[in-house]
């Protein structure tokens, strides 16, 4: 094949339907996928990628990621030089590629399993294949965008957890995705699918990393499906620490039947675009739903966070704590949509977005989005864009703490409200590290 | 040590202090009355090197140095230290991070090294129990939460910390209960030795009962326009500012009703 064939223009839709004719991914053997994979295609045919003409995506500025052509990586060997040892059950993906050789897959309980996609779509136990048929694309919105109908298309791997009733993971399970340019002409794009299914009274937690090679331009197209039946506890964490030229799309869609408990937790450090659609369906009573984000907007990044919180039944919570800093001439989009139906009486749903604006370049949207059809609800939501208060300065100069330390305390007090959400210690830890270094060098040992 | 010469200061074009002329010298302590409004915290902060005040005439100096090349956080690493009329809450903010980052800060610009992570803890711990304040308040958001009495308390810590050579202290004697006065005035003493000086913007002439002024001075409508030894504020605590050159206008007025 010449190297012009494997090529992907990003804003012309035969391209990617060209290219990936020759490519027949696992499962094809499947009827009920090739047929979600077919119609997939077609609809990718119809839409293309999304554009300022879509009314959700007016404000995504995918100029720079459809400017570049792309290709498919063959597997490779390389092994990421961020990936360090872990006791705890880990799989690795690099370009999209399961990578057995670096995981960990670790003996999760008898009702549990946890493999890649690829695997599991050729598995031959029949109870496997049947979840996966019964679940797989079942939350996506019936409203798609090109992106999300690509992922279906063509994602080739990704993983699958499911826990079976009562099925209780105490581990933590880690899932890395690393991703790297093969070259100057092509970028690689790699579309991941990532299905979770929680049977009644099961729990887990779930941590996914995102990163990429410094410098290096990519798409990481990543669709993560989540199914928490009745009672059922996840824990679903997904950080963002894309190169500063890449561009990382995503979905979470997440279901719930009643009394479910799901907190998702978007962490967004890195990446030139990011954009993550994060909606929720909350199907049963008493169902709750926590959605905590943080972004740490730099440079020229531009980061979108798209949340729905479609109130269906009566009696659920939904809690939503997104916060932005924005520094340099970074710029942000925060959209919370809320929807109670009508049926949905007794609902208590909330949302806070506050932004943090350090510099003058930088900019921030908030939409929230309240449709509220039911009348017997309390629903609540604040918006803020502010900058660091000129008193708490002025008082830790005072101290003898140069204006830089005290911007960087500041910022990361306003961060840490919602890294003191995260429960797991590790992970709570490893952020409070992260992100305090990332604002200043030497503030990881003061907090 | 601190020389106010003159000095004329103006918020958004208001003029505030209008020719303030102060000397402190190493080993004292002076008191500052004045009634409300007259610019005692106005002049507390622009020595601290708050933004927002514009000197238009007049000069400090502080250890033979003007003031006014210097930024707030420089002016607190030459020994500077405010304690505010109305502490800061700073949420998420540890108190203990906070006073980590001053002491290290303050270390830097006199090229030492940082403190390590147990000196550090121990002489917190120590300090906090001169002050009688429990532990588990360094741990604690900045101020947050912390009733008025503990919020003075909290600003006496920080100067037993960061051990100042010219402490200003704002109306740290207001709100406090009486056992609460002694615990931070003890705090004050135990800091006094012949290189420090302190300044004690007060209200009440209680407060030098248990610290002794060397100099007592009364500020009003933007001058000093009175200074004494200590029986001046017995005569203030007796007489009210009216009888003063200067004295508030309201007094003025009031006084005027009156006759
Ligand atoms: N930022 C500001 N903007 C406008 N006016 C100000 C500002 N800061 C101070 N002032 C005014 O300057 C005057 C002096 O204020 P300052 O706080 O110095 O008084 P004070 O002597 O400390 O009073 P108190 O005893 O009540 O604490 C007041 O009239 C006050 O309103
Ligand atoms: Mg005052």
């Amino acid at each position: 094949m010449s190297a012009k064939a494997m090529t992907i223009v990003a804003d012309e839709a035969d391209s990617w339907v060209d290219n990936y004719q020759s490519i027949s991914p696992a499962g094809n053997h499947l009827p009920w996928l090739q047929a979600q994979r077919e119609n997939a295609l077609k609809r990718f045919a119809q839409l293309g990628l999304p554009g300022i003409r879509d009314e959700q995506w007016r404000y995504t500025n995918l100029r720079a990621l459809k400017s570049n052509a792309y290709s498919v990586s063959a597997p490779s060997s390389l092994i990421p030089s961020q990936l360090e040892e872990t006791d705890q059950p880990r799989l690795v993906f690099v370009n999209g590629h399961f990578r057995s050789d670096l995981s960990e897959l670790k003996e999760l309980g008898p009702k549990v399993s946890l493999l890649n996609l690829a695997t599991a779509l050729t598995d031959e136990s029949s109870d496997l294949a049947d979840n996966i048929a019964n679940y797989f694309g079942k939350s996506l919105p019936q409203e798609t965008h090109g992106f999300s109908v690509l992922n279906t298309a063509y994602a080739r791997d990704g993983y699958v957890l499911v826990l079976e009733p009562g099925a209780v993971c105490e581990q933590v399970i880690e899932i890395c995705y690393f991703n790297h340019g093969e070259s100057q002409e092509a970028n690689t794009v790699s579309h991941i699918r990532n299905l979770i299914i929680a049977k009644a009274n099961s729990q887990c937690t779930i941590v996914e990393r995102h990163m990429g090679d410094d410098g290096s331009v990519y798409l990481s197209n990543a669709i993560t499906e989540i199914h928490a039946h009745e009672n059922a506890h996840v824990d679903h964490y997904k950080l963002l620490r894309e190169s500063d030229n890449a561009f990382h799309i995503g979905g979470v869609y997440i279901n719930q039947d009643s009394s479910s408990h799901v907190k998702n937790h978007n962490i967004a450090l890195g990446g030139l675009v990011s954009r993550n659609d994060i909606y929720c369906n909350l199907n049963g009573q008493g169902a709750h739903i926590e959605m905590n984000g943080l972004v740490l907007g730099k440079n020229r990044q531009h980061v979108d966070n798209h949340t729905e919180v479609h109130h269906v039944v009566p009696n659920c919570t939904s809690d939503e704590y997104y916060k932005t800093i924005l520094d340099d001439h970074s710029r942000s989009v925060f959209r919370g949509r809320i929807i109670v139906a009508e049926d949905a009486q007794l609902t208590n749903a909330d949302q806070q977005n506050n932004n943090l604006i350090l510099s003058p370049h930088a900019e921030a949207d908030s939409k929230p989005q309240l449709e509220i059809y039911a009348d017997d609800v309390k629903c609540s939501h604040g918006a803020t864009v502010g900058q660091l208060d000129a008193k708490s300065m002025f008082y830790l100069r005072s101290r003898g703490i140069d204006a830089e330390s005290a911007r960087a305390l500041l910022t990361f007090a306003f961060a840490n409200e919602v890294i003191d959400r995260i429960k797991v210690d590790a992970v709570r830890t490893e952020l409070t590290q992260t992100i305090a270094g990332q604002l200043l060098a030497g503030l990881e040992d003061l907090v | 040590m601190l020389k106010v010469t003159n000095l004329h200061v103006s918020v958004f074009g208001t003029s505030i202090l209008k020719g303030v002329d102060l000397e402190v010298n190493a080993g004292e302590v002076h008191a500052i009355m004045g009634p409300n409004g007259s610019g005692k915290s106005t002049l507390s902060n622009v020595i601290a090197g708050r933004d927002g005040y514009e000197i238009t005439e007049g000069s400090i100096e502080y250890m033979g140095k003007d003031l006014s090349e210097l930024e707030a956080e420089e002016r607190a690493c030459e020994g500077i230290f405010l304690a505010f009329q109305y502490p800061v809450e700073i949420p998420g903010v540890s108190n203990m991070a906070m006073l980590k980052a001053a002491i290290n800060s303050m270390r830097k610009h006199r090229g030492e090294k940082e403190m390590t992570a147990g000196d550090f803890l121990k002489l917190i711990r120590e300090r906090a129990d001169l002050v009688e304040m429990k532990h588990e308040f360094l741990k604690r958001s900045v101020n947050e939460g912390f009733s008025g009495g503990e919020k003075k308390r909290n600003e006496i810590l920080q100067m037993a910390m960061l051990e100042p050579k010219l402490a200003l202290l704002d109306e740290t004697d207001s709100g406090l209960d009486i056992d609460a006065l002694k615990i931070v005035s003890q705090g004050v003493n135990a800091l006094r030795s012949p290189d420090r000086a302190m300044v004690l913007v007060t209200h009440y002439q209680r407060l030098l009962d248990y610290i002794i002024p060397d100099h007592v001075h009364v500020l009003a409508g933007g001058r000093i326009v009175k200074s004494g030894d200590k029986s001046l504020a017995l005569e203030l605590e007796e007489k009210g500012y009216s009888w003063l050159e200067g004295g508030t206008n309201a007094a003025a007025s009031l006084e005027q009703v009156a006759n």
